[in-house]
């Protein structure tokens, strides 16, 4: 349940923050390879470094880690099949061979068929996410934001101590 | 408006974050790599592996582990091995590429087969770790042998239990005394219908005629020849009911001969219902020792399958289970390339070990293992151990360089103490004490060649107070009791799909030679108060009918004789008168 509150919360505080619908829009396609991609990896830690140090949308981003977490568990045999074709591809073998033997490289978890085809799968997935998202909440606040905005929920959702932290990385 | 890239402000709370993260790392490395360490183990031996501390000391490269515990993956309540103290020198730089290369370890205090508190076993999903896997084929190729049971008569053989419905005798008594009966009934039948009275009768009235006719009456002398053929006639079915009677006479005296037969069948039954031992000495070593040697074998060949499925051959791509986790786990594949790092390398080891803990004064000796890795294609020397010492000598190398794997491992360690023997069907125990344990095992290919082998001077030997006495086992007891030496020797050859097991001790014979001295005996013995038994039951079944038989057989005779004699002389005193009328008289 207290997911459910926090992923509502995500959300409103996203779709009424002050960023643009791009910064928003790259938040959650960023967010989304969170969610996507088994958590533990070196990529990861990388994509959330980009979510901090880059303007976008930092509840963005947590909406959309939140968001893909469950489509991540639903897609996992498609990832481990796309891997493993990947993985195996006999062209790629020497490719896949010298990442394996570079430093730091194998601490992505990359030679890992589930990781690696979700990773590509999210990665293609990138920019088509960002381009839907940003039309969704330019249409969203277009049409029912505002009325959204005036609404006691939303103040009391603002109100609460959490939104002070997301404060500190709202957009630019 | 111009947006900018970069949140600048964010810098401060990602370092501290960053900051946050090592200084968790600093707090949780050692448990976080403890309990790793512990789960790769476990998955790897396929038993419990535990690690009461282990810190890491990256600046310098150390990791030591203290209190390591595995558990036996084949015994319930021992350990594999307990080492006090395990220090590694660890290479760093190869870390960032997620190899572990350990320069150097230093083993202290390891032990074998020590005791445990609880089952430390992991009962793996042979689909799904390797360590089940292995271990399921090792215990089928264990099965593959057909170990022969040894079985001693126990108790007094009762003879009472013979059940009269299962002889075969009896039933055919039976049915043959109901076939004389019909026999009998049929052949009177026969004999009635033949109508021979009616014959003789017709014969002597014409005789009577004939004795007044004259030459000239031809009519009388119509009739005389008429009563002859009549008499021919009935003599011809006498001698058809004669062959149909000898005939059945013959199948009778078959069914009394059968008689004998089933008798001597029930003889056999009787005797299988005796639980005779074995009393061939190799069969006798391999229902003593084999279950034993074959679980030696079998722990071998686990350990050296394990070390093929974690060490292959060959530098293509492999495929092995992706980390557990809530997601998916998918395959983990590795990439060897020649001339680089394995993933997994251990470049030394020096170990101290003690193989008899619970001795007053347990002596320490040192092995060394040299390469052991988990690509040896890469690594390009095999994994080598050797540990030699006044009492103990030891060696093992896993060369998995090339396509064909070459395990080989042997060892000889004297004065050690042996763990005692249950043996299979005999209720005693067998505790060699102090003695010798030679164990080889070659493994080329699917090609398997190896030997185990025992040798004591001290044996001991316990009874099982609980078990059932019997007179063969008081004398086995007595036999074996006195036997101070022990000398076994198993040995395995062929290849994995079709093994050979052969076993023998000093034991056999001596066994052997007492349950034929003993045995032959109380089975003669037996075996005639059996018969006796089987007499008592069979024959008042069997003599009746064979009197019967007899009795039927003369009576029929007799019978036929009787009335074929009478048959004969009507038609002789016939064609006498026929003669004497018909003779041609010159005055």
């Amino acid at each position: 349940m207290l997911t459910i509150v926090k992923l509502l919360q995500s959300l409103v505080k996203a779709l009424h923050s002050e960023g643009t619908p791009g910064q928003l829009a790259a938040g959650i396609a960023l967010g989304s390879i969170l969610g996507l991609t088994p958590l533990v990896s070196l990529h990861n830690a990388i994509v959330f470094g980009l979510i901090v140090i880059l303007n976008v949308s930092f509840a963005g981003g947590l909406l959309g880690w939140a968001l893909f977490i469950p489509v991540g568990f639903l897609l996992d045999p498609l990832f481990d099949r796309l891997g493993h074709t990947l993985l195996f591809t006999p062209a790629l073998t020497p490719f896949f061979t010298s990442l394996y033997n570079t430093p730091v490289v194998p601490l992505t978890n990359f030679n890992n068929t589930v990781t690696l085809g979700s990773l590509v799968f999210s990665v293609v997935f990138f920019l088509p996410l960002f381009f839907m998202a940003r039309w969704a909440v330019t249409r969203y606040r277009a049409t029912i934001g505002e009325r959204v905005r005036q609404s006691k929920w939303y103040r009391a959702v603002t109100a609460s101590k959490l939104y002070n932290v997301y404060r500190l990385f709202r957009p630019e | 408006m111009s947006v900018r890239i970069f949140r600048w402000r964010a810098i401060g709370p990602l370092l501290l974050f960053t900051l946050l993260g090592a200084v968790l790392w600093v707090l949780l490395a050692d448990r976080i790599a403890r309990v790793s360490a512990e789960k790769i183990g476990t998955a790897i031996v396929g038993a419990k592996v535990e690690i009461q501390y282990l810190h890491i000391d990256l600046k310098n490269g150390d990791v030591t582990v203290r209190g390591l515990t595995v558990a036996s993956p084949h015994e319930a309540l021992k350990n594999l091995l307990q080492a006090d103290e395990l220090v590694a020198d660890v290479d760093v730089l190869p870390l960032l590429e997620k190899k572990v290369v350990i320069d150097r370890l230093a083993a202290n205090g390891l032990r074998f087969g020590t005791p445990r508190a609880t089952d430390g076993r992991v009962p793996g999903d042979p689909s799904a770790s390797v360590s089940g896997r292995v271990m399921g084929e090792a215990r089928d190729w264990a099965q593959r042998f057909q170990v022969p049971a040894l079985q001693l008569a126990t108790g007094k053989i009762d003879v009472g239990s013979l059940d009269p419905r299962r002889l075969s005798a009896i039933p055919a008594a039976q049915a043959l005394s109901a076939r004389a009966d019909s026999s009998r009934k049929a052949w009177q039948t026969g004999l009635d219908s033949l109508r021979l009275g009616a014959a003789v009768d017709s014969a002597t009235a014409t005789l009577a005629r004939l004795k007044t006719a004259r030459a000239t009456d031809l009519a009388a002398l119509n009739d005389a020849r008429r009563a002859i053929d009549q008499v021919k006639q009935a003599r011809n079915r006498v001698t058809t009911l004669e062959r149909g009677v000898t005939s059945g006479l013959a199948s009778l005296r078959a069914g009394v001969a059968g008689l004998d037969s089933a008798k001597q069948r029930d003889y056999g039954f009787a005797k299988s219902l005796l639980k005779l031992p074995s009393l061939d000495a190799p069969a006798i070593g391999a229902a003593l020792f084999a279950p034993t040697a074959v679980a030696q074998f079998q722990r071998a060949l686990y350990w050296t399958q394990l070390a093929r499925a974690h060490m292959p051959p060959g530098l293509l791509p492999r495929a092995d289970a992706g980390p557990p986790r809530r997601r998916r786990s998918g395959s983990t594949v590795r990439f060897p390339r020649e001339h680089a790092l394995p993933g997994f390398l251990l470049r030394t080891a020096e170990l101290s070990f003690q193989l008899d803990p619970t001795a007053p004064e347990p002596k320490r000796y040192t092995g060394r293992l040299t390469g052991l890795n988990n690509d040896p294609a890469v690594y390009g020397r095999p994994t080598v151990f050797a540990a030699s010492a006044p009492a103990v000598n030891a060696g093992a190398m896993l060369d998995h360089v090339h396509q064909t794997a070459r395990d080989t491992a042997g060892a000889t360690i004297q004065g050690v103490r042996i763990s005692p023997f249950a043996l299979p069907s005999l209720p005693l125990r067998l505790d060699p004490g102090q003695g010798t344990v030679q164990l080889a095992f070659a493994l080329r290919g699917d090609s398997l060649r190896a030997r185990w082998a025992v040798r004591s001077t001290h044996v001991q030997w316990t009874r099982d107070s609980a078990a059932q006495r019997s007179t063969v086992t008081d004398l086995l007891w007595r036999t074996l009791s006195g036997i101070s030496d022990l000398q076994v020797e198993a040995g395995v050859a062929g290849t994995l799909s079709a093994p050979r097991l052969a076993v023998n001790s000093n034991l056999d014979e001596a066994i052997a030679a007492r349950l034929r001295a003993m045995m032959g005996d109380q089975v003669a013995a037996a075996e005639r108060r059996l018969r006796a038994e089987v007499d008592r039951q069979v024959d008042p079944a069997i003599a009746p009918v064979r009197a019967r038989v007899t009795a039927l057989q003369a009576d029929v005779t007799q019978s036929l004789a009787q009335q074929r004699a009478k048959l004969d002389k009507a038609q002789k005193d016939l064609e006498a008168r026929v003669r004497d009328l018909t003779r041609i008289r010159v005055p």
